[in-house]
């Protein structure tokens, strides 16, 4: 009966299907990082574009938190532990305080005047969660 | 050495087997008086994005009324102007041919009269009807005169000014399609205040899923609508507006009457597919037609709007919010549309 070659690994061997194995989940974790968003409701400020606070909406509940930016100062105070709102502000067009209570992922308020804006991010997906919200 | 021929295979894998890598790039932008969010999945999201904010403040400086410098501040100061670009010679084109379209219920004309209303710098009045009505006689873009090459001019009628205002985000959301386009975007979106265009699907491969606001409740919404490669651009009187004497006046004139038009509607959401890749121009194409008819469509009221859907020759569809606490659909829509639950209003699909 013909018989196979022993196959003997060596020192070699062990070192390519270590490579191997590395390159593998090196590929994975690139494909995978940046995947769906997920989390706890997180509320996100931007200035200009760039971010300045980020915050769980329950953690108001201790304090509000107050933004000053381009001669325009506001408050975000808490709603129900659930949501958060712009309490007060003193820009001229008032359309932040307008805006009312934010509660749902994607949602945002807008402050023109000082070009700020307060968005909800990650949560739970809903069936309602919606990307967009136009209007 | 054979055995290194498997991983210089693994490498080979690693390096070309997912071919293109997707970036994700976003901005927030604020300009034309709202906030805008761009987002981009592309080999060059980056570049994409980058470029979208120069395009956007090249336009917001060409378009605005209240830049002193601006092609429109121009135009209106001296009457006229020749040697338009031929993007913006289209844009005033397709303004007047939608004005005749609407019957007049869309006109960029009506910039004397927003002025009157306080509506262009934030001081607000209401002004009297004598007033209105000498105003209101400066009213029709009929009046514009359009001549083509080999000037590209444009002139307006005697005492007349323009706003663009009512198609400026609906024509940078063609422009920032095009841009996507130039950037081999495979997934994107731009919201502009409220409008929005969405390039392809989210990147997971599911529509994108847009909420249109209740007009009765600011943090809630009236209706869902799944989406891809596609415009939805609404209007609604509750964006803008002032109380004096426990009255409230909104932003959108009627330029029958000079007055906040009171046509039963809340709001108009108005939807069109994307223009697609082969532009030669980046002219105006669906976004500026889904902002120019979602003030008309308002200003109409229901029963006109949806009459203008079935029989006015241009290919959309319609979410209306009715004061009577109804959500009207137009027949394309229904296998994109969702209720939503708790929202008070009642729904209709129209055909």
């Amino acid at each position: 009966m013909k018989r196979f070659p022993e196959l003997k690994p060596n020192f070699w061997d062990v070192i390519v299907v270590l490579a191997v194995i590395a390159l593998a989940a090196l590929s994975a974790m690139t494909v995978w990082r940046g995947g769906t968003e997920t989390g706890t409701l997180t509320a996100v400020v931007t200035a200009d574009g760039q971010e300045i606070d980020r915050f769980a909406p329950a953690d108001l509940l201790d304090a509000p938190r107050t933004y000053s930016y381009n001669g325009v100062t506001l408050t975000v105070a808490a709603e129900d532990g659930n949501g958060l709102r712009v309490s007060s502000s003193d820009c001229p067009t008032q359309d932040c305080v307008r805006t009312g209570t934010i509660s749902r992922s994607g949602q945002s308020i807008v402050c023109l005047p000082a070009r700020i804006v307060i968005q909800l991010i990650g949560g739970a997906a809903d069936s309602s969660g919606v990307d967009i919200v136009i209007g | 050495m054979k055995r290194f021929s498997i991983l210089i295979l693994t490498l080979c894998l690693c390096l070309t087997g997912c071919g293109k890598q997707t970036t994700e790039a976003t901005a927030q932008i604020f300009a034309m008086d709202t906030v805008m969010e761009v987002a981009a999945y592309g080999e060059h999201a980056e570049q994409a994005v980058k470029y979208t904010e120069k395009r956007i403040e090249e336009l917001e400086n060409r378009l605005s009324r209240t830049k002193a410098h601006s092609l429109v501040s121009g135009l209106n100061r001296d009457g006229s102007i020749r040697h338009l670009t031929y993007d913006y010679w289209n844009l005033i084109a397709r303004a007047k041919e939608y004005r005749d379209a609407t019957n007049g219920a869309f006109d960029i004309t009506i910039a004397p009269v927003m002025d009157a209303w306080g509506f262009t710098g934030d001081s607000f009045r209401v002004p009297e009807q004598s007033e209105l009505d000498t105003l209101l006689k400066k009213v029709n873009s009929d009046a514009i005169q359009m001549l083509g090459s080999p000037s590209d001019s444009v002139t307006l009628g005697e005492g007349q000014a323009i706003d663009l205002g009512g198609i400026a985000k609906g024509y940078t959301s063609d422009c920032v399609e095009a841009v996507f386009y130039d950037h081999e975007i495979e997934n994107g979106k731009i919201s502009l205040g409220g409008n929005v265009f969405v390039l392809g699907t989210k990147p997971d491969g599911s529509d994108w899923r847009v909420g249109i606001k209740d007009p009765r409740n600011e943090s809630g919404l009236a209706a869902i609508l799944s989406l891809r490669d596609a415009y939805a651009i609404t209007s609604g009187g509750y964006e803008r507006y002032f109380e004096e004497n426990g009255k409230t006046y909104h932003h959108i004139i009627d330029p029958a009457t000079g007055y906040p038009a009171d046509s039963g509607l809340l709001s108009v959401t108005v939807v069109a597919d994307a223009n697609g890749p082969d532009q030669e121009w980046v002219l105006p194409g669906n976004g500026t037609m889904c902002d120019a008819f979602s003030t008309a469509l308002f200003v109409m009221g229901e029963e006109q709007a949806l009459d203008f859907w079935r029989n006015g020759g241009y290919d959309f569809d319609l979410v209306l919010v009715t004061e009577d606490g109804r959500v009207v659909i137009t027949a394309g829509l229904a296998d994109r549309f969702e209720e939503v639950k708790d929202s008070g209003y009642t729904y209709e699909t129209v055909s």
